[in-house]
């Protein structure tokens, strides 16, 4: 299992390491401006293709590449019901404090829990190779804490269904 | 925007009518107009009010859904209060106050002169509602206990109404009482974590180590024995949780037990929700917080993984790959080198010139005419 994600985490870091050389460019459409070109998608000539990594149909992972931007949205594991409203849980409290990680999207990409919107100034702020350890790192991390939630609550409902069950003895 | 249901209180005593009422015993010797109301959890109203000329006798008011829908008769309350232990301070008055199906007058020159049997009366007297939310229970629960019922009493469902939406109902059947709760929720995710306590509860309620507590179910329909209630009444979100109540449960003391439990089990659920929401939320935050920080203060080494990958130039491979005498060795061949060439014979820079002129004018096969 650790074998699985790991080759999948490293195959999705490889991926934004070969996405990630960024450059300025000013918009085409729009004089004096410069917005990621990801998301506009006007010129098709400074988009690439996008990259898809599945894990399984549950897990996946998209990376959006242009000139002068990269948008990864991200589909998290959801088991059960429980997984489901934590994993929402989760991310719409990270999404609404997306200010804080600077590269977070407010809005996820439709079909995917999160996003992430990387433009070069963000690659020329931060150092390259530390923004793709971030990402990675946050996809290990909410795995990791979608499970420990769960168990948490699991366990705190037997302690309080054992407790409720005690009164009557 | 969503109502949240205000969820139970736990203590018997109403701690705020508690409060009113000490205040009341401490200053009825003033002989003022005092009039206080009180609502608690949405449902439950208090009106207490005292006379500066009639300042030994307080007046409480109560009004709930079980006095108001009628399922408790004055007559069903005048015995519930006649069975507690504060019945020779208090009765119920024969005309209640407008707007209040109860009213009961309370005698402080009847109360107790040492401080601590004062204290644990008004304690009694506070708990006065929780008192009758129980007594209805209660009953229903001796009649089986009893065994009297008729025959045609069985798996008839009694509903029990506690507050404006919460609702139980009890159902009569041989040897046993089922007590089940329609469980509705606000939201969904609060559906999801009640859920996860009711299967808990179901698999223990089973297990060796709760045999004693009544052994418990859960079902997303309603029962076999609810057919045939009101829609309004089934219509829930959370499915439905019953109690089997059995005799060994209902003797001697521990009825006020199971009645007290089973009466607040949906107050109970609903603060397990709340407390639970609060316990993702506060994790929640720690884990964005140490992510946030992850962002701005990145670690400073990198993982094996990306150190493997970049394995630099070859001939410095090379090198990394000879051992340690091999480099030494290397090393010193330079040095070697200069040292063989100072032992060699001693050159005499120009010697070579004059030697390829001797030989040149040997063995030349061309000969050329010197020009004056």
């Amino acid at each position: 299992m650790a074998n699985a994600s790991r080759s999948y985490l490293t195959c999705i870091r490889n991926t934004l390491e070969a996405a990630m050389c960024l450059q300025n460019f000013p918009c085409q459409e729009v004089e004096r401006h410069n917005k990621p070109e990801v998301e506009l998608k006007t010129s098709p000539e400074l988009l690439l293709n996008p990259v898809l990594i599945c894990r399984n149909e549950a897990e996946k992972c998209l990376i959006e590449i242009s000139i002068n931007s990269l948008r990864i949205s991200i589909k998290v594991k959801q088991a059960d019901e429980l997984e489901n409203i934590l994993t929402k849980k989760f991310l719409r409290f990270l999404s609404m404090r997306a200010e804080a990680f600077q590269v977070l999207r407010r809005k996820p990409v439709q079909g995917y829990d999160i996003s992430f919107l990387i433009t070069n100034y963000h690659c020329e702020d931060m150092q390259k190779h530390k923004l793709i350890d971030f990402i990675v790192q946050f996809m290990e991390d909410i795995d990791k804490e979608i499970s420990e939630l769960k168990m948490s609550v699991n366990t705190r409902g037997r302690l309080v269904a054992t407790e409720f069950l005690k009164q009557f003895l | 925007m969503k109502k949240r249901r205000e969820t139970g209180c736990f203590d018997r005593a109403s701690p705020a009518l508690k409060e009113i009422l000490l205040k009341f015993y401490y200053s009825h010797e003033r002989q003022s107009d005092m009039d206080y109301q009180l609502n608690e959890f949405g449902s439950v109203q208090y009106h207490i009010q005292v006379c500066s000329q009639d300042a030994h006798h307080v007046y409480l008011s109560i009004s709930s859904p079980l006095l108001t829908q009628g399922t408790f008769s004055p007559n069903g309350v005048s015995k519930c209060i006649s069975q507690t232990s504060y019945s020779n301070v208090m009765e119920v008055a024969e005309n209640p106050k407008a707007g209040y199906p109860l009213t009961i007058r309370i005698d402080l020159s009847k109360f107790p002169q040492n401080k601590e049997n004062c204290l644990k009366l008004i304690t009694s007297i506070s708990s006065l509602h929780a008192d009758i939310v129980c007594s209805q229970l209660k009953e229903m629960l001796r009649v089986v206990n009893i065994q009297n019922t008729s025959q045609g009493m069985y798996n008839k469902p009694i509903k029990v109404v506690l507050d404006a939406k919460d609702h139980f109902f009890v159902v009569r059947q041989p040897e046993k009482t089922a007590v089940v709760f329609p469980m509705r929720f606000g939201d969904d995710s609060d559906v999801i974590v009640a859920t996860t306590l009711f299967q808990e509860l179901v698999v223990l309620g089973h297990s060796q180590s709760c045999a004693k507590a009544p052994p418990c179910t859960w079902s997303p329909i309603p029962p076999a024995e609810l057919r045939g209630e009101c829609f309004d009444d089934l219509n829930t979100n959370g499915g439905f949780m019953s109690f089997d109540v059995f005799s060994r449960h209902i003797k001697g003391s521990r009825i006020d037990k199971t009645v007290w439990n089973l009466s607040n089990f949906q107050a109970y659920v609903r603060h397990y929700v709340k407390c639970t929401r609060g316990f993702v939320h506060r994790s929640m935050r720690k884990r964005v917080e140490s992510l946030s920080e992850m962002m701005l203060n990145p670690p400073m080494t990198r993982p094996e993984t990306s150190l493997t990958k970049n394995q630099g130039n070859r001939r410095m491979k090379i090198l990394r790959r000879l051992s340690k005498a091999k480099l030494l060795k290397k090393k010193c061949s330079g040095f070697l080198k200069k040292i063989m060439q100072l032992r060699s014979k001693i050159k005499i820079h120009g010697l070579n010139q004059i030697r390829r002129l001797k030989l040149s004018q040997c063995y030349s096969s061309k000969r050329y005419a010197r020009l004056n």
